[in-house]
């Protein structure tokens, strides 16, 4: 007899063959993509706007945040507004990966008590639903900055290597904590204020600029701090990013993705019975 | 298989209230229960074989077929499989039920493995199959049960594995459905595949399979020829053959 193609064996934690590991993934990624979608179609389902909420969530959200800080802050020009949608709608794509991200294990559990398949396909079906959310509310951020007459130049091309990092720590944050919440369900409920504090703690409804220097000494921590500064000099001021900002961001989002990815990994074979 | 064994750690929360929550947090000794789903079973199936699993409820067939395909890890012992696992453990898996039957065609198809090519190649013979009509661009959430399942086994039965694993997917639809999905399975049936069957209904098992294997609270209790074991398994389980038990599904 040929040599077994598969053996399993009690549970190690221990990183599976990852060859084979991501040659089963790239199999499914026509899966992946079709069940991003009809997950996506399900969420609008059945109400009158349908897939038209695609557009108008960010669009609300956007004039509700305007709203706040113009009362708050009683001004309002036109890079104000245009640093707030942008930031707010990259803040969405992760915030939106990680909320998507956080039930997709448990929420996948008849798949994965009746189906043999690469598990990480989940959280990053709920990144791909991000960023599927994320596409049309760029389209209305370049119309909206041409309505408030920003600046284009050359140097916006530098929004493509900062959407690359942001969509990795999406992955990354997903893939993470996924896998925290098999283990630790609570975590689900603790997410939303996570989100929350980490949308007033990074530079979206105020400026990387208006912060002090005391205070920016803390915000290494926070992720994706100089993530959005440098997404909105790239898309509200049209300017290259800092290397600093680009190289804390990548850092950041390479050290999520890969504890993320070798926690997930290592752990996905105790999945099904965790469930 | 060599001494395949599966235990799992069941909490148990006899009154959930937050008191008790309060008492027992950060304590080790949670209530447990242990299962051994599995127990030592030894089994070697070759190409070709049409083993059919039997037993009680909670004998731990399920348990034994996700062990098989590599869904759950076992406790004990080693599984070495030789060939690609197709599995039919739960119809619909997959599905989306606000999708059309067309879309969850698809859906169905690639959680199932194959290729979109593939499912463009095969659809025609799927929806025929299903026998659904123009219900196909329906809306899942519109059909019968029967309606479901109907499409569920049809897409499933697409699926051309060398080891195909079936867990009590055969009772679908009404008995000319019944019929045709049985028909089907025999001709999934060749020498170069692997065909496990697991399935309450002893006339199927007896009709369908060239073996059968036993289990009894995650044992195996014996394994041979079909009619034997199948007396064997009713006289333990003291029935006869009275209708209810003799259901083919």
């Amino acid at each position: 007899m040929s040599a077994p193609q598969t053996v399993y064996e009690p549970f190690r934690a221990g990183l599976p063959p990852l060859g084979s590991y991501l040659r089963s993934l790239w199999a499914r990624r026509s899966f992946i993509s079709e069940f991003s979608r009809s997950e996506l179609r399900e969420q609008n389902y059945g109400s009158v706007f349908g897939q038209l909420w695609l557009v108008l969530n960010p669009l609300l959200l956007s004039g509700v945040y305007f709203l706040l800080i113009y009362i708050i802050g009683g001004q309002s020009d036109a890079t104000r507004y245009g640093h707030l949608t942008a930031s707010l709608f990259l803040f969405y794509l992760i915030s939106n990966s990680l909320s998507g991200g956080v039930k997709s294990i448990t929420a996948g559990q008849r798949l994965i008590l009746n189906t043999a398949f690469p598990r990480v396909m989940l959280p990053i079906s709920a990144t791909v639903i991000a960023l599927f959310k994320f596409i049309p509310t760029l389209f209305i951020f370049f119309i909206m900055r041409t309505v408030l007459g920003l600046e284009y130049s050359w140097n916006m091309f530098w929004a493509i290597p900062v959407l690359l990092i942001a969509l990795l720590m999406g992955l990354g944050m997903a893939i993470l904590i996924s896998c925290i919440n098999v283990y630790f369900r609570d975590i689900a409920s603790f997410l939303p204020y996570m989100t929350r504090s980490l949308l007033y703690l990074s530079p979206i409804l105020y400026q990387a600029s208006d912060l002090s220097d005391q205070l920016k000494r803390f915000e290494i921590v926070n992720p994706i701090f100089y993530l959005l500064d440098a997404w909105s000099q790239v898309m509200v001021y049209a300017q290259a990013p800092d290397l600093f900002s680009l190289m804390h961001a990548l850092i950041w989002a390479l050290s999520i993705f890969f504890v993320g990815t070798y926690f997930f990994l290592s752990r996905e074979r105790d999945f099904a019975v965790r469930l | 298989m060599q001494n395949v064994g599966l235990t799992y750690k069941t909490s148990i929360v006899k009154r959930p209230t937050l008191k008790a929550r309060l008492k027992t947090i950060g304590r080790s000794n949670k209530h447990t229960r242990v299962v051994n789903a599995l127990n030592n079973v030894n089994l070697d199936i070759h190409y070709g074989t049409v083993l059919g699993v039997i037993g009680s409820n909670g004998a731990g067939k399920s348990s034994l077929m996700r062990v098989i395909s590599g869904i759950v890890p076992p406790t004990q012992g080693r599984i070495e499989v030789h060939g690609s696992v197709s599995t039919l453990l739960a119809l619909g898996v997959g599905f989306n039920p606000s999708m059309t039957g067309r879309a969850n065609v698809y859906l169905g198809g690639l959680a199932a493995g194959m290729s979109r090519a593939e499912i463009d190649g095969q659809f025609d013979a799927i929806a025929e199959f299903s026998e659904l009509g123009d219900a196909i661009d329906a809306p899942m959430r519109t059909y019968s049960s029967g309606m479901y399942a109907r499409l569920a086994f049809s897409v499933a039965a697409t699926v051309q594995p060398d080891i195909l694993i079936v867990d009590e997917a055969l009772s679908t639809g009404d008995a000319h459905f019944k019929e045709k999905s049985l028909n089907r399975i025999k001709e999934l049936r060749t020498a170069d595949r692997a065909l496990i069957l697991v399935s309450h209904a002893m006339a199927t098992i007896e009709d369908v399979c060239n073996e059968v294997a036993w289990l009894h609270k995650g044992k195996l209790m014996a394994r041979g020829n079909p009619a034997e074991i199948i007396k064997q398994y009713r006289e333990f389980m003291q029935v006869g053959k009275s209708a209810a038990a003799n259901e083919d599904v």
